[in-house]
């Protein structure tokens, strides 16, 4: 089953999406519309890019100090929390075992983040990374 | 902040306290691990810089969206590839990625 399918069986999932490189192509299902859904990929995207470049910065200091490639991150809301890991979303109420749940399905359903996350996200629009700007 | 009871959550490799401005102020690092207080300090600035990130997200998404739930944030964690960085206000753990609990953490950091 495709891992947003997965997601939203589970009881207090409210929406899950998969967002792509430029965080203008996205896909998602639950309780979003079109534009909150855009608005989720392009915040999800530059937190991801955010966190894995703070790791580059930690590696450069402490090689092989294990946080390095980042997998994910997590913002827990009074209410509700975000999860993103990889290139996928998703908004949880805050349920007792279900952040645990949620994170430990989708560290399983889309496997170790490798180092090229830039070049894979671009990948699956149909991008190349080497291409020239000019 | 008591960081020994913090060690003693699923995983806990290091729990440390930082100042408003990210400085490392307190720490504890399990013997035998991988990180450093020269990690500890960059990750305590990234915490900060992090969770005023998410703090602006959140103001910004209620608005916006009408949405509510976000606000106050309770915390905000980096999933890395053997560890994760759970943090909230002004103290942090980290913890071993196979054996974390994220909700424990998370209640253990917002109790203290």
């Amino acid at each position: 089953m495709h891992i947003v399918k997965q997601l939203m069986a589970i009881p207090g999932v409210i929406a899950a999406g998969e967002f792509a490189y430029r965080g203008d192509r996205f896909s998602y299902e639950g309780a979003l519309t079109d534009e909150f859904a855009r608005m989720a990929s392009i915040l999800c995207r530059a937190n991801t890019l955010s966190v894995h470049m703070q790791s580059e910065i930690f590696d450069s200091f402490a090689e092989n100090c294990g946080c390095k490639p980042v997998q994910g991150w997590i913002v827990r809301g009074a209410k509700i929390s975000v999860c993103a890991v990889g290139n996928y979303f998703c908004f949880i109420e805050n349920r007792a075992e279900l952040l645990n749940d949620v994170m430990t399905i989708m560290r399983a359903k889309v496997g170790d983040v490798r180092d090229d996350l830039l070049v894979n996200l671009y990948a699956a629009i149909g991008g190349d990374t080497q291409e020239a700007l000019y | 902040m008591e960081l020994d009871k913090l060690m003693q959550l699923p995983g806990a490799m290091a729990a440390f306290t930082y100042s408003d401005k990210g400085d490392l102020q307190e720490h504890v690092i399990r013997e035998g691990t991988e990180i450093t207080p020269q990690v500890l300090d960059l990750l305590a600035h990234s915490c900060v810089a992090n969770q005023a990130v998410a703090a602006m997200e959140a103001r910004g998404w209620e608005a916006l969206t009408g949405q509510g739930g976000f606000e106050p944030l309770q915390g905000f964690s980096v999933v890395g590839m053997e560890w994760s960085v759970v943090v909230n206000g002004n103290c942090g753990v980290i913890a071993r990625n196979r054996d974390v609990d994220y909700e424990a953490t998370f209640n253990a950091l917002q109790a203290d």
